[in-house]
């Protein structure tokens, strides 16, 4: 297993939140729901200068650690733009990406791109997007499918698994600035941070975090090691992420008071951005009774089974 | 972990099931049997040289690599601990000797830990002194060429059955609380110690107050410098980092469960096989994130608060399992064949955790140690 992303993947990781940041950073949410048509301009040229579209996850281990690392930066910054799905591609088939979709009203981050998708269930089934119909926030339209075939069983854990780097990036974010928030903010005279009530509940945050962390670096190793149980680790890292986004935007925004709620302040775009990531393609409930079928009384891997 | 550390895994459970009871709950129950049991196991363990595994060669220990420690710690712990009270000589004790301690100390004091004879307890935690230690009362007052230690310890685990105490005690008034401390190592067998159990829901033997009136030690007994021992006990803290791994007997007790009901598992309400699930998350949660505490540590990067957040997150695993293992406990049928054992090992797990987020660092203090590192990070 490992326990923390190579080297290499760490400097891409890097790299790309310098490059996010200096093409807009934090605008380039705000732009792209002013006019979702220009997603693909905000973010395709700044991507295809990394080399995103060079990167291989299925390739071997650096290609998969760099893949993880770029997601992560994209959630930094909440980027506008879909890179686990794109990243997620299946190698077989003539698409853009791949996105994963419940059997209800599958649904994906796709509005204002031209891309050309295909989706795969939790079951294996294949479809090509073939059309778009009611759009929601971030980004959402629900999908008109077109079947395909029956074989997408092993594309399902990786696209699992990359979005939660993407929602890891963005806990990191919420993070960063609510600590900065808390100690700037006076109240009483002093700054927020030396409330000890302010200090647990970002200590609970930062568990939370640092949890997914641990674990999204485990189901990426179970992927790129082909383990057969690599879909179970990939469901159990979303439970986990899930759950953590709950807790984490809720300590933050309390803890940002009524000015994380402005737009002026970066909190409330990250914040209504990780819906997606958090609801798609299963919510919390639904994912934890996926993973709970899947794995009976067996359980998942780990001392004694 | 690699195979050395695989291979160690299965001779440990081998050697937990040839020479420990299937029913034992540890060393301290109302059964004089189960001390017996411990205090067998480590002389074993001893005799194949791997009591002491994690020690360095020079005190005989097998140098073991810090996975082969690890999985030392998940297998004893996830089986009842059964070296008894001496995994506290072997894991801190015995090390902090050997850093501190004087050619005459090691001699007489790392053998016996060595050979798994002799159980240590501490003497830190007082009335008025628990996660503020260094406000203890208990003193050492000049007396000739020794000193006289008066005072009252709590909490002290162990201490009806240790031969030797680890005992923190004020010798002067510093300007700071932490300074004028000094650790001794006395004997338990001394007419100026009085030791009362109190009575607890983690078992008979577990928690103490010891009472010592006018003990007379020397400077023998003096580890490390005099008026020094704060910097002794943060040595003792750091031996203690990744602490027990909780997660270990979590795991082995949520991974039996459906074996324990067998066909009547998919009976079971499916929001509580929902939760099992869960737990089983968290426990791969909380190894991972010691595991990552390991590699720093042993890479010599680890940061005051990296710790902190394992532990908390162990803690609360700890007591968030022991429900819902005791909501599975309860729809357990005497007819299930492993039913007795299980039901016995969940309901000592619940007792056990309810103290693991006050003991050996209460939550509260870890909290503090991670906040403390996430907002100087930000500075």
């Amino acid at each position: 297993m490992i326990l923390d992303l190579g080297d290499d993947a760490k400097e891409y990781g890097r790299q790309a939140l310098r490059a996010f940041e200096v093409t807009g950073g934090d605008q380039l949410v705000q732009q792209a729901e002013a006019r979702p048509d220009l997603r693909e301009s905000l973010a395709g040229p700044v991507l295809s200068e990394l080399g995103a579209w060079e990167l291989d996850p299925r390739a071997d281990a650096d290609g998969l650690e760099a893949a993880a690392a770029l997601c992560r930066s994209a959630g930094y910054w909440a980027l506008p733009y879909p890179v686990a799905e794109r990243l997620a591609k299946p190698s077989d088939l003539d698409v853009d990406g791949l996105i994963i979709v419940a059997d209800n009203r599958p649904s994906g981050v796709v509005v204002g791109l031209d891309s050309d998708w295909a989706t795969v269930s939790l079951g294996g089934t294949r479809s090509r997007v073939i059309g778009q119909g009611a759009t929601g926030p971030g980004f959402v339209a629900e999908l008109e499918l077109s079947g395909i075939d029956d074989h997408g069983a092993g594309d399902v854990a990786l696209g699992l698994v990359l979005p939660c780097w993407t929602l890891l990036g963005m806990l990191d974010r919420a993070m960063e600035l609510t600590i900065v928030h808390v100690g700037l903010r006076k109240q009483f005279g002093q700054p927020l941070s030396s409330f000890q009530g302010v200090q647990f509940q970002l200590t609970d945050a930062e568990v939370e975090r640092s949890g997914v962390e641990i674990l999204a670096k485990y189901a990426l190793w179970s992927i790129g090691a082909n383990r057969p149980e690599a879909l179970d680790d990939a469901l159990a890292l979303r439970m986990a992420a899930i759950e953590a986004a709950e807790i984490v935007f809720r300590v933050c925004h309390q803890l940002h008071g009524a000015v994380g709620f402005c737009d002026e302040t970066t909190l409330s775009w990250l914040s209504r951005y990780s819906q997606p990531l958090r609801r798609l393609p299963l919510g919390l409930s639904a994912t934890r009774d996926e993973l709970t079928h899947r794995v009976g009384g067996t359980g998942l891997t780990g001392l004694f089974s | 972990m690699g195979q050395e550390a695989a291979d160690l895994r299965r001779e440990l459970r081998q050697l937990v099931n040839d020479n420990v009871p299937e029913q034992f709950l540890g060393a301290f129950t109302e059964n004089p049997a189960d001390l017996e049991t411990a205090q067998r196991f480590c002389r074993t363990l001893a005799q194949r040289k791997l009591l002491c595994l994690a020690w360095p060669a020079e005190f005989g220990g097998g140098g073991a690599s810090v996975w082969e420690q690890t999985v030392v710690r998940e297998e004893m712990w996830a089986h009842h601990e059964p070296r008894g009270a001496q995994y506290m000589g072997v894991n801190w004790v015995g090390p902090v000797i050997m850093r501190h301690g004087t050619e005459e100390q090691q001699r007489k004091h790392l053998p016996p830990i060595a050979r798994g004879e002799v159980i240590w307890c501490q003497g830190f935690s007082e009335p008025e002194a628990g996660s503020d230690l260094a406000s203890l009362r208990t003193a050492a007052r000049r007396d000739g060429d020794g000193w006289l230690v008066s005072g009252q310890k709590i909490w002290t685990s162990y201490a009806t059955m240790a031969q030797w105490c680890f005992l923190l005690a004020r010798t002067s008034k510093g300007e700071k609380k932490q300074q004028g401390l000094t650790i001794f190592l006395v004997s338990m067998d001394d007419r100026a110690i009085q030791v009362r159990p109190i009575r607890c829901m983690m078992g008979p033997h577990h928690l103490n107050e010891v009472f010592f009136d006018d003990l007379r030690v020397t400077e023998a007994d003096v580890l490390g410098t005099v008026d020094q021992g704060w910097s002794i006990v943060q040595d003792v803290m750091s031996f203690e980092r990744v602490g027990i791994a909780r997660y270990a007997r979590c795991e082995r007790l949520l991974s039996t469960a459906p074996a324990v009901l067998g066909d009547r598992w998919d009976d079971l309400p499916a929001e509580l096989r929902s939760r099992w699930v869960r737990m089983l998350t968290h426990c791969r949660r909380a190894r991972l994130l010691a595991y990552r505490v390991v590699e720093l540590q042993s890479s010599g990067r680890i940061a005051p608060g990296d710790a902190a957040a394992y532990r908390i997150a162990v803690t609360k695993l700890d007591q968030d399992s022991a429900e819902v293992l005791m909501d599975i406990a309860a729809e357990v049928s005497h007819e299930d064949p492993r039913a007795e054992w299980f039901l016995g090992e969940v309901e000592d797990h619940w007792r056990y955790s309810q103290a693991s987020t006050v003991s050996s660092g209460s939550i509260e203090m870890q909290r503090i140690l991670l906040s403390r590192a996430l907002l100087a990070a930000a500075k």
